[in-house]
């Protein structure tokens, strides 16, 4: 069950670039992403699925690249919640594979799933709006602002994988139950 | 107990990343209102509760035969609310799950108490030890978690299996307690033995009436006395061959528990000298409590590596009555058991060896191939051959596979030993 939702939100994430842009680079692009997708999400493997949607994030660049379509966040947000979902989702599935599973656990994940993403909703309006609203006083300066805030932002995310790849840690809270089955 | 990121982190750092990179080069805001859910999500998804759990860890039983199941039990209880809590009970080797799982994920409100059963099969002897659950506590995205362990040391002491027996090895002398081997002297028994004429002081009810009719006198039945015998179990730890939990070590010792359990059903006193590296013993005894002191002794057995030959002149004769019926259960891996078993018989003492054949739990260790099968039956004529010339050396040997029923094997030497014991 939990291998179909994962696989549903593949095709969810891979889609929104074809309904962009259905052209030959972006279909190319979203195939492969649904190849690795749908694979992680049937094997639940986090770094599949995390692969998958990175190419389908890229697919998604080039189609707004070439489209040039008008800013759209409502399909971003959809988007970004997706990949929220898609990655708790897998996340979860490879925790509870092959364990007894109490009941409530799945419904008080997903509750805690949604409040969290409607709280990423909420701060894309707030920011989208908050936007919209500033944009005609910072005439000129929007662009650059964007570029700089999303800059840093790609610096920071680069940096936070950087030390949370080589930061020594409790290997026992980082590895997967299943790699501890054996004892 | 501290909270630590896990590697989801990683997965939403790079799409946050490749999102917000990708809005660069693209100079498209809609990469950066995408990366805006994934931000949240790993700030606010990173947000660990303090849990509090009380946990009650029970196991059914703290002795067991092998292959009986033993139930772990784990009630937990939660002072506050618990989101998510991972509960991985590890299982020691040889032990397998016969229902349920040893993994779980529970979600507990304020006050709720859940109970959570697993039954364990116990394959092999061992001292079982379980330690009570490893628990990992998860935030609401699986992206921080806190481990800790409960603690709850539970040892099982895990008793060889014991076979029914029906051809027991008949020990040629008696002692003087009460037993079920008739005696050839006279007394107080149930077997009937010789008449003779009655004598001041014989019970009326021993007058044998038909004698006394046809001879005109008085006369009387023997009976035989029923004695028990002394059983003294010298099982071999100086070498082992096999998969863990199913070594030579392991099949001697099972058939010890079976024959100890077998004579002391029998009323006999039965002991045990571990011959090894360590040389340890069980003073013959009779009871149900004797039986708990052999089984423990037999749940130690070990090979400990030594060059020290000890000889068995070392064992006191109270723990070794000469007397006695004395089992050797060897592999007759080591010339310095063969020479010791050779050496009491030579001293005249009722020995019988029961020689637990190495090759086929040896081989049940090795992959198949034709070179292993090969081998296999070379090893199995040179081992004939031995205990072909052992037998030509005076020892009484009982050839046993190891996998096969020990009663079977037992079976074959009822032809070669006398009926009658001689008395003690």
């Amino acid at each position: 069950m939990i291998r179909l939702a994962a696989a549903a939100l593949v095709t969810v994430v891979v889609g929104i670039p074809l309904a962009i842009l259905p052209a030959a680079p972006v279909t190319w692009l979203t195939v492969v992403a649904l190849a690795i997708g749908t694979t992680g999400a049937l094997v639940l493997s986090v770094a599949l699925v995390t692969a998958g949607a990175s190419l389908a994030l890229i697919a998604y660049a080039v189609a707004l690249a070439l489209a040039r379509p008008a800013a759209d966040p409502f399909t971003s947000v959809v988007f970004g919640s997706t990949l929220v979902l898609l990655l708790a989702l897998v996340h979860f599935g490879r925790r509870i594979d092959d364990a007894v599973v109490g009941p409530g656990v799945v419904a008080g994940q997903i509750r805690h799933w949604m409040a969290i993403v409607a709280l990423g909703v909420a701060g894309a309006v707030v920011l989208t709006l908050g936007g919209a609203v500033l944009g005609p006083a910072l005439v000129g300066a929007t662009l650059p602002v964007v570029v700089v805030a999303a800059a840093l932002g790609a610096l920071l995310a680069v940096a936070g994988v950087i030390s949370l790849v080589t930061a020594p840690r409790d290997s026992s809270v980082v590895a997967p139950p299943a790699a501890r089955k054996g004892q | 107990m501290s909270w630590q990121p896990t590697a989801l982190n990683v997965s939403f750092l790079t799409l946050v990343g490749w999102a917000l990179f990708l809005a660069v080069l693209t100079a498209r805001a809609d990469l950066v209102i995408l990366a805006i859910p994934l931000v949240v999500a790993l700030v606010a998804g990173r947000r660990g509760a303090a849990a509090a759990l009380r946990i009650d860890h029970r196991v059914s039983a703290d002795r067991l035969f092998e292959d009986e199941r033993a139930t772990v039990t784990l009630t937990l209880r939660a002072d506050g609310a618990v989101p998510l809590v991972e509960l991985l009970e590890p299982l020691p080797p040889r032990v397998h799950l016969e229902r349920g799982r040893h993994h779980a994920f529970f979600t507990l409100r304020a006050g709720e108490e859940i109970h959570w059963e697993m039954v364990l099969r116990c394959a092999g002897r061992q001292h079982l030890q379980l330690g009570g659950p490893h628990l990992r506590f998860w935030g609401p995205l699986g992206l921080s978690a806190a481990e800790a362990r409960h603690r709850a040391p539970h040892t099982v002491a895990v008793y060889p299996h014991l076979e029914p027996l029906r051809h027991l090895p008949r020990p040629l002398r008696t002692q003087t307690f009460v037993g079920n081997y008739v005696s050839p002297s006279q007394g107080e028994g149930i077997e009937p033995g010789d008449i003779r004429p009655f004598a001041p002081g014989d019970h009326v009810r021993h007058v044998n009436w038909r004698a006394t009719l046809r001879l005109d006198t008085l006369h009387v039945t023997q009976h035989h006395r029923e004695r028990n015998a002394d059983v003294v179990l010298l099982l071999d730890t100086l070498s082992d061959v096999g998969p863990s939990g199913g070594t030579v070590v392991d099949v001697a010792a099972r058939a010890a528990a079976t024959l100890a359990s077998a004579y002391l059903a029998r009323k006999d006193r039965v002991g045990l000298i571990e011959y090894g590296g360590q040389l340890r013993w069980v003073r013959p005894g009779s009871g149900r409590a004797q039986l708990q002191r052999l089984l423990d002794t037999l749940l130690d057995a070990s090979v400990v590596f030594t060059y020290v030959t000890r000889d068995v002149d070392l064992i006191p004769p109270r723990i070794l009555p000469p007397q006695a019926l004395v089992l050797a259960l060897s592999p007759l891996l080591d010339a310095r058991f063969v020479r010791a078993a050779s050496d009491l018989a030579a001293r005249r003492f009722d020995l019988v060896v029961i020689a637990v054949s190495p090759v086929a739990v040896a081989r049940a260790a090795v992959r198949r191939s034709r070179v292993a099968d090969v081998a296999a039956r070379l090893w199995a004529l040179e081992r004939r051959a031995q205990l072909e010339e052992l037998r030509r050396g005076g020892l009484t040997i009982i050839d046993w596979d190891g996998v096969g029923p020990l009663d079977v094997a037992l079976a074959s030497l009822g032809q070669r030993r006398p009926r009658r014991v001689l008395a003690g």
